[in-house]
């Protein structure tokens, strides 16, 4: 089972050494792309963590003389039409992409696995009644839920994340009901039942748990679809609104107007989604390969 | 030698200017004008709507009784022509304005053109017919009018409760066609029919609009296409990149941002572009039914805050107007001259000074640079309205205000104002005709529908009567000027700059005149013709 | 497996169901109707007025009444009309239909047929240069906004050819007719591709990892032979499942292509509809975007019988 190889997998992968950081040099090599992946994530986070220390203007601060300048030594990244730093604007807006990426993933694993769990580990009705909401959920497609959600609860950041995460539940949901439903069957919650176990603390403390790794296998994978919805919504114009700067935002109204005359406005954006997706999948991808060697490609 | 070459390039400009000249004389016959239309309308009527996307593709369709001279670009009472009526004329009272009307016009379903089908219109735009509009924006155009009278087919009058030569400029608007009596409300919105020099062909919401050639049009020879097509494109980048493409003979008319304009001009250089005012004035609608900005003070202050120069140094690259409620000179008619406009605050040309000034204001209302006060600024989610309140809210910081973004969907923008939930809201007004009893009544007057403000002020009002029924041109003009000041200074919904936008047409498309002082009244298209 | 299919029918109608009340109870939640909006656009709010319009279109009523006028009125197949357009919901919503599923058929078709090979080379592969560049290449397909890929296309297509390839309902040739559905067929079915290959290769792993491959290839069998006949047979199976995931997911994607390469589907009908407030328009789109995803679904457990003989549905 999933959880179980984990342990497996790590020796084989160099657990041996006793040094931490060899067992690590050991796993970079192994996964050379999933530690590209990590850096690029470790550099998003970095970016958001510490935004108010590496921007070198206020991203909000407008500055008419000094509009659409071109990236040089007092503008990296150049400015918009506001006369705000882009590169203050980027970092800043890893702020935003990670809110919206961590917190709709956590929104929505939350819901899922509360849902997956009790449907698979309490079967009947219950399971019947969760299984008939993940279907409904599940037959109306990711984004018109998010457009719809957002047009009603208005297109501020929490709403935004809340739209997205709403999607993501079905998906969890499966996955987690799926493990619930094998796990069950397994001889140590047989045995937990057996020594007088209630049936809610051997959900909580056995199953859950166990389902961990598959959990955060989908988690990091839905990261960067997150972000990516998020600009799909911006550029419906049902994103996260001015004046917060948000990627998607920022990309998808200055490819209309500046692609030829400032195209920094568009690069910079554009590079910015893409790596942070970018390496979310890659990392994404390792870590299936680490925690859950039944899907491993 | 330098300016002997120049000389010669213009000379030989200049030779090459004569002969296409000399071509424009002679339009040629057929085609189909292509356009991209920004958005889909939400019905075809233009008496139901309020905005240009109806007027653009639907005006073709109809006549006016009177229209501004579509090639004459900016609006005024000279540039009024017959168009439906053949003549008209005002009585001795000013208090009825009478037409004669065109004999022999059909509508596009063959049915006759009447002064019946001239009285069904304006009763219904006053409310007093047993058939009714959805919506009915504009009634308060005809607030003075009594009522409108017909004697025999061809001859028909509006009696008014009091003198008002401005309804003449109300008439000649695009938002003033004529519709037939025969056609019911609700099928003018789905099928138009006008008497115009195009037919309704058909429209398909969030698709296309389609018009073709009238042949029984009663102005012989008229129009010269075979029929216009506006394909609905809301994504402006592929609208834009489609035009490039030569997919589209023209742009949505004053559509086009000066940053767009820009990166138009160097993908296609040989494009034809103007960029006009389009009398659309964006401005602050301030709550002062509810503290904080019930106090004179602090609204003054506000006032004092705002950098005209630097918005429009942003959002139009210098290219926008500054001025008060009126569109300044050159494209406005009635806007206050430059010295009149820097004596009142805010206007004049020392930002540091005034801010000063707002300072101290807001000191005196107890606020300083410990004690900030916190002010949320509504605006629809549309790039238009947002971009200024970004920048206006950065300005609010010089004077101890933050401001917070509060962006509003537009379903949800007019109930939110009608509620006053608001403080500060930021807003885009359109003019219709440039002519003050458009603007004054609609967005000042006590009890008016758009008066978004609730601003109410009784001397202004009597004011408003008072220019509304001058009849000297050169005195109306000192009145207005006078109010506008007056509504400045009363900080009643502070006007922040005129915009203006581009067009752009292949250089094969003739006979396009973009209006300087209105959006909403250049779009017959009858005069235009296809070089190819 | 009759009574299996019988059961997944009336499992199907409860979520059908249940999508309907909460499309209707969500729409109606939303402030603002079509009412403010057309108000909006006048510029102007006289509440007479507003009481008049909202009677005329029943929006008035309690909203029990309003969802069973609608179920009542879906039953015998009458959509309502559209708020807007005035015209009934059936002729806007009928016309558009065959534009986004050309479209979504061309996507799928093009996902499956880059994706499923480039699976199977990359795992055969594994561990190559190769395997490592369509790794990448892959995930940066996922990696991209679409409407970002979409914006690219058409600006090389203008910047390299002079011309873009804008929808028109009636193409002059039939090279038009080509350009205008595979180029955004391409541009949304990117995505997909990149999962669907993602999907072959690790599925693809898996199997060959079995013992029954072993057991081939220590018979003799040739390389290709095992690959090809053994192992794709049986790694075909998830690829069918996520193809058929893909289907609902490729309706968020055709909404933005759809924007972006302005073709009137119903996918971005939907969104204008949305905007609008078209109650009509939205929740008979919205129906009918489930009943298409309930029905992929249900196919695709269908298809696994019929692919996997080992599968019998007997419960």
């Amino acid at each position: 089972m999933a959880a179980i190889n984990y342990d497996n997998e790590l020796r084989r992968a160099g657990a041996n050494s006793t040094q931490g950081w060899r067992r690590l040099a050991f796993l970079a090599q192994r996964h050379m792309l999933g530690t590209i992946g990590l850096f690029f994530m470790v550099l998003f986070v970095w970016a958001a963590a510490f935004a108010d220390l590496i921007s070198r203007y206020d991203p909000l601060s407008v500055d008419s003389a000094h509009a659409l300048a071109h990236p040089d030594m007092r503008h990296w990244m150049g400015t918009d039409s506001f006369g705000r730093d882009v590169w203050s604007r980027i970092i800043h807006g890893a702020r935003i992409s990670l809110a919206v990426g961590i917190g709709s993933t956590a929104l929505g694993s939350l819901f899922g696995v509360s849902i997956g769990l009790a449907s698979g580990y309490l079967s009947g009705w219950v399971d019947l009644v969760f299984q008939r909401v993940t279907d409904i959920l599940q037959a109306l497609p990711l984004l018109v839920l998010a457009l719809i959600m957002t047009a009603a609860l208005g297109p501020t950041l929490p709403n935004v994340i809340i739209a997205i995460a709403i999607p993501l539940i079905p998906t969890v949901a499966r996955v987690i009901r799926a493990n619930t439903l094998a796990l069950r069957e397994l001889p140590f919650v047989e045995a937990a039942k057996s020594i007088g176990m209630s049936e809610t603390r051997i959900a909580l403390r056995h199953v859950l748990p166990n389902t961990l790794a598959p959990l955060i296998v989908l988690a990091t994978a839905q990261l960067g679809s997150t972000i990516l919805t998020e600009a799909s919504l911006s550029f419906l114009g049902l994103g996260i609104p001015e004046p917060y700067p948000s990627w998607g935002r920022m990309l998808s109204e200055s490819a209309a107007e500046y692609v030829r005359t400032a195209p920094w406005l568009v690069i910079f954006p554009g590079i910015a989604i893409s790596l942070a997706v970018f390496g979310t999948n890659l990392f994404g991808d390792a870590l299936r390969d680490i925690l859950d060697p039944r899907q491993r490609g | 030698m330098r300016g002997v070459q120049a000389l010669a390039v213009a000379a030989a400009l200049s030779l090459l200017a004569v002969p296409s000249i000399a071509r424009a004389a002679e339009p040629k016959q057929g085609g189909i004008l292509r356009v991209y239309h920004r958005d889909s309308p939400g019905s075809a009527s233009i008496h139901e709507g309020a905005t240009y996307s109806v007027n653009i593709p639907f005006m073709p369709v109809f006549n006016n009784l009177v229209i501004y001279k579509q090639d004459v670009a900016q609006n005024s009472m000279d540039s009024i022509v017959p168009d439906l009526a053949e003549s008209w004329a005002w009585s001795g009272d000013h208090k009825t304005l009478a037409f004669k009307l065109r004999q022999g016009v059909t509508w596009h379903d063959g049915k006759p053109f009447t002064s019946a089908d001239v009285k069904c219109t304006f009763d219904m735009l006053m409310g007093k017919s047993p058939q009714k509009f959805r919506q009915n924006p504009r009634k308060a155009w005809y607030e003075f009018v009594n009522d409108v009278t017909t004697s025999g087919d061809f001859e028909v009058a509006f009696n008014l409760k009091r003198p008002q030569p401005a309804l003449l400029a109300l008439l000649a608007s695009g938002y003033t066609p004529v519709y037939p009596c025969h056609v019911s409300p609700a099928d003018m919105r789905t099928h138009p029919i006008g008497t115009g020099p195009f037919k309704f062909v058909e429209f398909k919401a969030n698709e296309s609009i389609k018009l073709a050639r009238n042949p029984d049009y009663w102005k012989k020879g008229l129009p010269h296409l075979d029929g216009i097509e506006f394909t609905i494109i809301p994504n402006r980048s592929t609208a834009i990149l489609a035009f490039v493409a030569g997919k589209f003979d023209m742009t949505f008319p004053t559509g086009i941002s000066i940053p767009l304009l820009k990166d138009i001009k160097t993908q296609a250089p040989n494009a034809v572009c103007v960029v006009e005012p389009t009398n659309v004035s964006t401005n602050i609608i301030v709550n002062s039914s509810a503290p904080p900005f019930d106090s004179l003070d602090i609204r003054r202050a506000m006032a004092l805050a705002l950098d005209r120069k630097a918005f429009v140094s942003i959002l139009f690259e210098g290219e926008g107007d500054i001025g008060g409620t009126m569109l300044p000179a050159p494209g406005g008619l009635w806007g206050m001259p430059k010295e009149m406009l820097e004596t009142i605050p805010g206007y004049g040309p020392d930002v540091n000074a005034n801010r000063e000034e707002a300072r101290k204001l807001m000191q005196k209302a107890g606020y300083g640079p410990d004690k900030h006060l916190a002010v949320k600024v509504s605006t629809r989610n549309i790039a238009d309205y947002r971009d200024p309140a970004v920048i206006l809210i950065d300005q609010l910081k010089s004077i101890y205000i933050d401001g917070e973004l509060d962006v509003v969907e537009t379903a949800n923008w007019f109930p939110k104002v009608a509620r006053k939930d608001y403080a500060l809201g930021l807003n885009l007004t359109g003019n219709a005709v440039d002519d003050p009893d458009q603007s004054f009544y609609e967005n000042y007057s006590c009890g008016s529908e758009r008066n978004y403000t609730n601003y109410c002020n009784k001397e202004i009002e009597k004011l408003f009567d008072e220019e509304s029924q001058e009849t000297d041109v050169a005195k109306r003009k000192k009145l207005v000027w006078e109010i506008d000041k007056k509504l400045q200074e009363d900080v009643a919904r502070p006007i922040i700059f005129h915009g203006r936008q581009g067009t752009c047409w292949q250089p094969y498309v003739k006979g396009v005149t973009v209006m300087v002082n209105s959006s909403y009244n250049g779009y017959r298209y009858e005069d235009v013709w296809l070089d190819k | 497996m009759f009574a299996y299919i019988v059961r997944r029918l009336v499992l199907m109608l409860v979520t059908l169901f249940g999508i309907s009340v909460i499309i209707f109870v969500l729409l109606r939640i939303v402030p603002g109707n079509i009412v403010d909006i057309l108000f909006a656009a006048a510029g102007y709010v006289d509440p007479a007025d507003k009481a008049n319009l909202e009677r005329e279109l029943g929006l008035d009523q309690p909203i029990v009444v309003q969802y069973l006028h609608w179920i009542g009125g879906l039953l015998h197949g009458d959509l309502g009309y559209s708020f807007v357009s005035e015209k009934p919901a059936l002729d806007e919503i009928l016309p558009r239909i065959p534009i986004t599923a050309r479209l979504a058929g061309l996507a799928l078709m093009f996902s499956a047929s880059i994706g499923i090979p480039l699976g199977v080379i990359s795992a055969v592969r594994q561990g190559t240069r190769l395997d490592y560049f369509l790794r990448v290449v892959s995930l940066s397909g996922l990696s991209l906004p679409s409407f970002w890929l979409g914006l690219l296309i058409l600006m090389a297509s203008v910047a390299m050819f002079g011309t873009m390839p804008l929808f028109n309902p009636n193409p002059k040739t039939w090279t038009e007719a080509i350009a205008i559905y595979c180029v955004p067929a391409m541009a949304v079915g990117f995505r997909s591709a990149a999962l669907t290959m993602r999907i072959t290769r690790s599925s693809m792993l898996e199997i060959l990892r079995q013992d029954y491959i072993r057991t081939a290839r220590a018979k003799g069998a040739s390389e290709a032979t095992v690959n090809y006949r053994h192992a794709l047979k049986n790694a075909i199976l998830p690829v069918i499942t996520v193809i058929g995931i893909e289907a609902a997911f490729l309706i968020g994607g055709l909404i933005v292509t759809e924007t972006v390469f302005n073709i009137p589907g119903v996918a971005r009908f939907l969104v204008e509809a949305i905007r609008w407030r078209d109650y009509p328009i939205v929740q008979n789109l919205v129906m009918l975007i489930a009943v298409v995803v309930v029905l992929a679904n249900f196919t695709v457990d269908m298809l696994y019988a019929l692919v996997d003989p080992r599968i019998r549905y007997t419960d």
